[in-house]
């Protein structure tokens, strides 16, 4: 399972992850707002969203990021929404999802 | 001259004969060096300073019997940092944060975590104890504290007993009271006793956890970054196919399992020596097997084990010279190998920028 080194900011809004396999990925601030994964916005029997795309305002972004012991990254947004524990299972699968890779 | 490959070969013929493993092998040797036949180095301590000094003195000797002009190999008790020693994803001065889990309860978790504890301690080593069994906080009984922490200035201050400190969910909680809650007041309890306790500077602090997959044993794997988790099991296996569920919850957390302890492995008649496998046998090897975790020890049922937790002296302390202490000098031994093993080869905590 491949995990990040560093997290940081890109542009003025989204999110870079540099992976442990070398990988270098930017995640777009709102899709990752969207997909949190947090039992207020995906039903946690079914993975049914339940969050939508036009509840969320159309400038969505990451105010605060912290760890989450050794396994997951907590997101502070700026809709004053932050219960997503983001897992770096999560965070992977989201890379090829709604991520752009950037050249090494 | 002496190669780096060579120097490693010597060391590892240098057996601890109870571990029946080589100091390079149990992860005791740090900062190795060797340039021009000289070869330099750590040994941490493992047992007494005792036994660390004949073992240093005897890998020298093989260093030198190898080719070594110079073999320098001096000894440490401080254990190396931990995945996390700041404030953020740590606790402040604490390098290796433990938790003994079990899945199952009744398997005898706090005794271990106790007698553990002392068994690190009496290395050299600096080990303090939180005791986060919210529903049946036993350490307060079992190393004997009758006082309740004081404040400090920035915190709690632990209890000092028998110069570990110590902190227990027990002292806030009146004995006529039973802790019935719901998560977030864990999680709340969780916090304080991670952010509001005065530690000092540690080497180990172990969890003692409730037994279980629940809000405590989450809480703290998401609050803190855990050196590596110590499972507790009897051989028994209603008691392994539950304490798996433990070993798959650190996994999904992402904390390594640093081994095992098998307690109540086996019973030995005080008057005839016999042994008797009163839950069974080979409970900790399957769980080894299964799940590519070291067998730290197995500890003996014993009276003795029982009396001297319920009277405030763990037997480590009370009788160094049984074979259940023996068990757990044993134990304790290995411990401080596997913990340094995984400090050298892990993963840095992921830089985060934002």
């Amino acid at each position: 399972m491949p995990r990040p080194e560093k997290i940081s900011r890109h542009g003025s809004h989204d999110i870079e992850i540099q992976w442990d396999d070398g990988r270098q990925i930017v995640y777009p601030a709102r899709a990752l707002r969207l997909a949190c994964p947090c039992a207020m916005c995906q039903d946690e029997m079914t993975g049914e969203r339940i969050i939508t795309d036009n509840a969320l305002p159309i400038l969505t972004y990451p105010t605060k990021i912290e760890p989450v012991g050794r396994y997951a990254i907590q997101i502070h947004w700026s809709d004053s929404h932050s219960t997503g524990i983001y897992t770096w299972e999560k965070l992977d699968a989201l890379a090829t999802e709604i991520g752009k890779s950037l050249p090494e | 001259m002496l190669t780096r490959d060579q120097a490693l070969d010597a060391l590892k013929t240098i057996v601890d004969p109870a571990l029946e493993s080589d100091i390079f092998s149990l992860g005791l040797i740090r900062n190795l060096e060797v340039a021009d036949g000289h070869v330099s180095g750590e040994l941490l301590i493992h047992r007494s300073a005792e036994a660390s000094a004949e073992l240093a003195s005897k890998a020298q000797d093989a260093l030198k019997a190898a080719g070594a002009e110079a073999a320098e190999l001096s000894i440490t008790t401080v254990a190396s940092d931990g995945p996390a020693v700041d404030d953020k994803g740590g606790i402040p001065g604490v390098k290796n944060i433990i938790p003994i889990a079990s899945g199952k309860g009744g398997v005898g978790k706090s005794t271990v975590t106790a007698n553990l504890a002392v068994a690190l301690q009496q290395t050299g080593a600096r080990v303090g104890i939180l005791d986060a069994d919210v529903y049946g906080p036993s350490i307060p009984r079992i190393l004997g504290a009758t006082e309740p922490p004081t404040q400090g200035g920035r915190g709690m201050i632990p209890v000092n007993v028998h110069g570990l400190p110590m902190i227990s969910t027990g002292f806030f909680i009146r004995k006529d009271q039973a802790v019935v809650w719901r998560g977030p007041m864990l999680a709340k309890m969780v916090d304080q006793l991670i952010n509001q306790v005065e530690w000092g500077e540690l080497d180990y602090l172990l969890l003692d956890l409730p037994p279980g997959t629940g809000d405590v044993q989450l809480t703290l794997c998401q609050r803190v970054a855990l050196a590596g988790a110590v499972i507790v099991t009897t051989p028994q296996p209603v008691a392994v196919d539950i304490a798996e569920k433990a070993i798959i919850m650190f996994n999904q957390l992402k904390t390594p399992v640093v081994g095992v302890v098998e307690n109540m492995s086996y019973y030995e008649s005080r008057t005839t020596g016999e042994r008797e496998l009163i839950f069974g046998s080979g409970g900790a090897e399957i769980l080894s097997r299964q799940w590519n975790v070291p067998v730290l020890g197995k500890i003996p049922l014993a009276t003795t084990v029982r009396e001297t937790a319920d009277s405030g002296r763990p037997i480590v302390l009370e009788d160094p010279e049984a074979p259940a202490s023996k068990a757990f000098h044993d134990a304790a031994a290995r411990l401080i190998g596997e913990i340094q093993v995984r400090n050298a080869g892990a993963e840095k905590p992921v830089e985060i920028n934002f």
